[in-house]
């Protein structure tokens, strides 16, 4: 461990919120390192939690509803759930920021979007007004937009072009770590393709470490070096890019690329995940995937199942990987 | 040969903005056969959803013609226009705002229903009900539930229900799966599948995401703002795509491949919209191999069997294919 | 928030199968703050129609010896310069006053409903031309209008009724044209016509319900106002004539009085004002019940 240069050490992450007297459990005991320079990607569905993890980290969640009751998140050595409100608020943004799932919401339309890249500098940097708004034309060229529309208006700008200033502004202060959380869903494929490649090229450039939240395996597979596969708010499967996608384990896993068409192959039918996400205000005992998998078992109903090492530090939250593997072998 | 179940032959379909016409829907012509599946992709702005509005009717067409089992019915009237609506429907994209928020799920089922006039009582209005209810998978228990009570698969489940409520021959769907989840789209892909080998429908399945219109599609047209650049059976087009605007479209989705990386054709520019569009090709703009040849009106050709694409130097370019 | 779209598989099992009508009075006759503002509302019309029998004195008696009375056991709220029981004067006020208000705010709504529905679904041309006529009614002060319509018709009943309520038709068609704009653009509408519904039934079931809850809540807060502009028009001799007791022409009246005898001025007041009160709690209960999204 120590030879690892890591940047961001998250453990045992529980985010709770609390909507008409029911506790909702969005995160439950998240842990995972993130070494400098490398993206990791939270896979799931719709609440499973992983906004909320990047907004833990953030510190950004609303309180109420929301609270963290327990858990680290290691940041360049700080505690990020223990520093004062001040000093995080000089982290956010210079160290850690965000890019949002909807570039159209994330500007302010009657600010011209240069302007909105130069606060940004002008706030973290304290340099001059001239200086902020050079360094954010600089910002908006780097992201391939040509420096005179800085006094432009949102409403003036493509969603694609939204989402580049969205990311200008998030990169403008060479954050060591940046949140992404669907950055490119709101996006066509030729336009996601073309911010795909511009994250990829400014991350090696600024050597910038990332969080990709997504839904989209196809985009873990072209930007993530680990992925962590969320599921009602915990960590089922995890492990480098290679082992997710050459060797899914967890039935959830290989219940996503299941129910994936693909490209280049010919199935006649998906083989889809049959049910629906658990309640999170009642999660079910045991494995909370259990009621939709098909491998469940006596023991995964009964108590809570913890993260094992299967090998080269690929872990995964299952009980019956034999009986999976067995059933496999039989089907091949 | 038995007629296609629809037809449309230069369908156009143009709407006055404040900032000139947009032509949303430009010289389309295409037949998709009885029992299949047309797959339209594009990117938002491309028309493919005004194309499938203006089939059915929810859009009147400025010029074309259209036909349904071989009868034209680019112009109808109230009372024709009712059978139409029985023979096709749609499937919207959605699942929030497709359902009138008061409407059970029961009255939403039933309403078609008691409006056609088919069934005389009301049990057997609340047993073709039922039969739809199952067909679709929607539990007996959600029988009374409100839209907002449902997750978006089931709500597009009962916007099925819906569509398939008057028997119709043609659906089109718009996007019906893409606000859904991964897990929750395969679901509802698979009861379109199996809804299609039950009861022989047609559709024409309209969406931006080329791995599902790949899995669910007989034949797939690409369209480009507004017009049409090529059309193949849906496996050929994966494999010889044409079409340099197909190509880059192809290359540009997020493999899960992780071993064949594949290489990228990069795009400039962004997608304009439509208005007053000049003659000739729409993607030249943003077209590696532009050349003066592109900026005249392009005609579909057909340069492989039931592969045609509308480029002036598709041969050229792809000698090695062809 | 990411977390509310999911789980959300432990819908309750309705078994009844009702209309939506029956679904909504179901749902209002829960809701207890509407339905105090019901049962006061009904207990105030009970002594509107009975007033006749059931007033302590006569509305009309004056009575020298008993001018500016202050309230006493004799005369629970008083009298009035003219020695008139103020009590009685309200309970038979009421019905000049619930009639007029509660009459011209429904003209005023069921035509504003109709132009509204008619200009928000069909738009272009028609919603043009109605829209502007619209704009010269609003152009015009409400109180101006009034008078001038009540001037040009006479003074029955019948007329000030339409004298109030024209003045109210075009918020009413503003504000339903508003919300028909955004809920006609809804896909639901599009499947509604695409399943045969004839326009009629696309406006009445689908839209109208979808829309209505601004106008709703806009009414019930319109009738107190309607009941002061009434009480306008008597002042100046048009709408309801004395000797006929009215809340508003009562509280006009004692105004001038007010600092020495404010019970002329806040007997009436607290009628109005309860009326106006009852019929904002049933206003809300009301939109709230149309309102399946709402948990009880």
């Amino acid at each position: 461990m120590a030879n690892k240069d890591v940047l961001l050490s998250v453990k045992d992450l529980t985010v709770e919120y609390t909507s008409e007297g029911e506790v909702i459990h969005a995160v439950n005991h998240v842990s995972f390192e993130l070494e400098k320079g490398k993206t990791i990607g939270l896979v799931g569905e719709t609440g499973a939690g992983k906004t909320s993890i990047a907004r833990a980290i953030l510190r950004i969640l609303p309180e109420p509803p929301a609270r963290v009751p327990g858990g680290e998140i290691e940041f360049e050595g700080k505690d990020l759930l223990k520093v004062s409100e001040a000093d995080m608020q000089k982290i956010r943004g210079k160290e850690i920021s965000m890019i949002f799932q909807d570039p159209m919401t994330a500007l302010n339309p009657i600010m011209r979007v240069g302007e909105q890249i130069a606060e940004v500098v002008k706030l973290h940097e304290h340099c001059s007004r001239q200086e902020s708004i050079e360094k954010a034309k600089k910002m908006l060229e780097m992201v391939g937009i040509p420096g005179e529309r800085f006094y432009e208006y949102p409403h003036q700008f493509s969603g694609g072009m939204k989402q580049r200033v969205v990311i200008a502004m998030a990169l403008a202060c060479s954050p060591t770590l940046l949140l992404a959380d669907e950055p490119t869903t709101a996006l066509d494929v030729t336009i996601q393709a073309q911010v795909l490649d511009m994250i990829n090229d400014l991350k090696r450039k600024l050597n910038t470490s990332m969080i990709m939240i997504t839904h989209d395996l196809g985009i873990v597979a072209e930007v993530c070096d680990t992925v962590a596969v969320i599921y009602a708010g915990e960590i089922m499967e995890y492990g480098t890019r290679e082992q997710i996608f050459h060797d899914p384990r967890y039935p959830y896993t290989i219940g996503l690329f299941g129910s994936l068409p693909d490209l280049n192959s010919d199935v006649e039918r998906l083989s889809p995940i049959e049910g629906l996400p658990p309640n999170p205000a009642d999660l079910p005992r045991g494995c909370a995937f259990h009621p939709r998998c098909p491998y469940a078992g006596e023991e995964c109903r009964k108590e809570h199942i913890e993260l094992k090492d299967i090998g080269g530090g690929h872990l995964c939250r299952c009980c019956r990987l034999n009986e999976i593997a067995a059933g496999k072998a039989k089907e091949v | 040969m038995a007629n296609p179940m629809i037809e449309v032959r230069h369908l156009k379909k143009y709407f006055n903005t404040p900032k000139g016409t947009l032509h949303a829907v430009d010289d389309i012509s295409f037949k998709i056969e009885k029992g299949k599946t047309m797959g339209v992709v594009g990117e938002s702005g491309c028309g493919k959803s005004t194309l499938g509005r203006t089939i059915i009717h929810l859009l009147e067409s400025t010029d074309g013609q259209i036909f349904l089992d071989g009868k034209d019915i680019t112009h109808v009237d109230k009372h024709q226009m009712h059978e139409i609506n029985e023979r096709m429907q749609i499937v919207f994209q959605d699942p929030y705002s497709s359902l009138n928020p008061r409407q059970t799920v029961e009255d939403v089922i039933r309403e078609p229903l008691k409006l056609s006039k088919r069934y005389k009582t009301r049990t057997e209005i609340d047993q073709k009900t039922d039969e739809l209810m199952k067909l679709v998978g929607i539990d007996e228990r959600l029988r009374h539930a409100y839209p907002h009570e449902l997750d978006g698969g089931r709500r597009q489940r009962v916007g099925i229900a819906r569509a398939l409520s008057l028997n119709p021959d043609f659906i089109v769907c718009d996007e019906p799966v893409s606000a859904l989840d991964v897990s929750i789209q395969a679901q509802v892909l698979n009861l379109l599948q199996d809804l299609q080998e039950k009861q022989g429908l047609t559709y024409m399945f309209v969406t931006h995401d080329l791995s599902v219109v790949r899995h669910i599609s007989d034949d797939i047209c690409v369209m480009y703002l507004g017009q049409l650049v090529e059309t193949s059976p849906a496996k050929e087009l994966f494999i010889k795509p044409l079409h340099p605007y197909t190509k880059a479209l192809l290359s540009a989705i997020p493999s899960t491949d992780i071993d064949h990386p594949h290489e990228r054709i990069k795009l400039q520019g962004e997608i304009t919209s439509p208005v007053d569009p000049k003659p000739g090709c729409r993607f030249a703009a943003r077209c590696p191999y532009a050349t003066e040849a592109c900026k005249q009106p392009q005609q579909l050709e057909e340069i492989l069997p039931n592969h045609f694409i509308s480029c002036c130097r598709a041969k050229e370019l792809n000698q090695d294919i062809l | 928030m990411s977390v509310t779209a999911v789980g959300k598989d432990h819908v309750g099992v309705r078994s009844k199968r009702q209309g939506q009508f029956g679904q909504v009075m179901h749902r209002l006759r829960k809701n207890k703050v509407a339905m105090i503002g019901l049962s006061i509302m009904i207990v105030l019309i009970v002594i509107a129609i009975l007033s006749p029998w059931i007033t302590p004195y006569n509305y009309a008696k004056t009575s020298k010896a008993d001018r500016y009375a202050l309230p006493s056991w004799q005369h629970l709220f008083g009298c009035d310069g003219m020695g008139r029981d103020i009590l009685s004067r309200i309970m038979y006020g009421a019905r000049a006053s619930l009639f007029l208000g509660l009459m011209s705010t429904i003209v005023a709504t069921v035509v504003g409903v109709l132009l509204g529905s008619l200009v928000g679904y069909y738009g272009g041309k028609v919603d043009n031309i109605v829209m502007r006529i619209l704009d010269i009614i609003q152009a015009i002060p409400g109180m101006l209008l009034s008078i001038a319509i009540s001037a040009a018709l006479g003074s029955g009943i019948g007329n000030t009724i339409l004298a109030l309520s024209i003045g109210g038709i075009p918020m009413t068609v503003r504000l339903l044209r508003g919300s028909i704009l955004t809920v006609r653009k809804q896909e639901y509408i599009e499947a509604a016509e695409k399943i045969n519904c004839s326009k009629w039934r696309v406006i009445t079931s689908h839209i109208l319900p979808n829309s209505i809850a601004p106008v709703i809540v806009s009414v019930t807060m319109g009738i107190g106002n309607t009941i002061l502009q009434a009480a306008s028009l008597s002042y100046i001799g048009l709408g309801v004539q004395p000797p006929t007791p009215e809340w508003g022409a009562m509280l006009s009246e004692g105004k001038s009085m007010i600092t020495k005898y404010p019970h002329l001025c806040i007997f009436p007041g607290l009628a109005i004002m309860l009326v106006v009160l009852c019929l904002n709690m049933l206003g809300d209960g009301l939109r709230d019940a149309m309102d399946p999204k709402l948990k009880n």
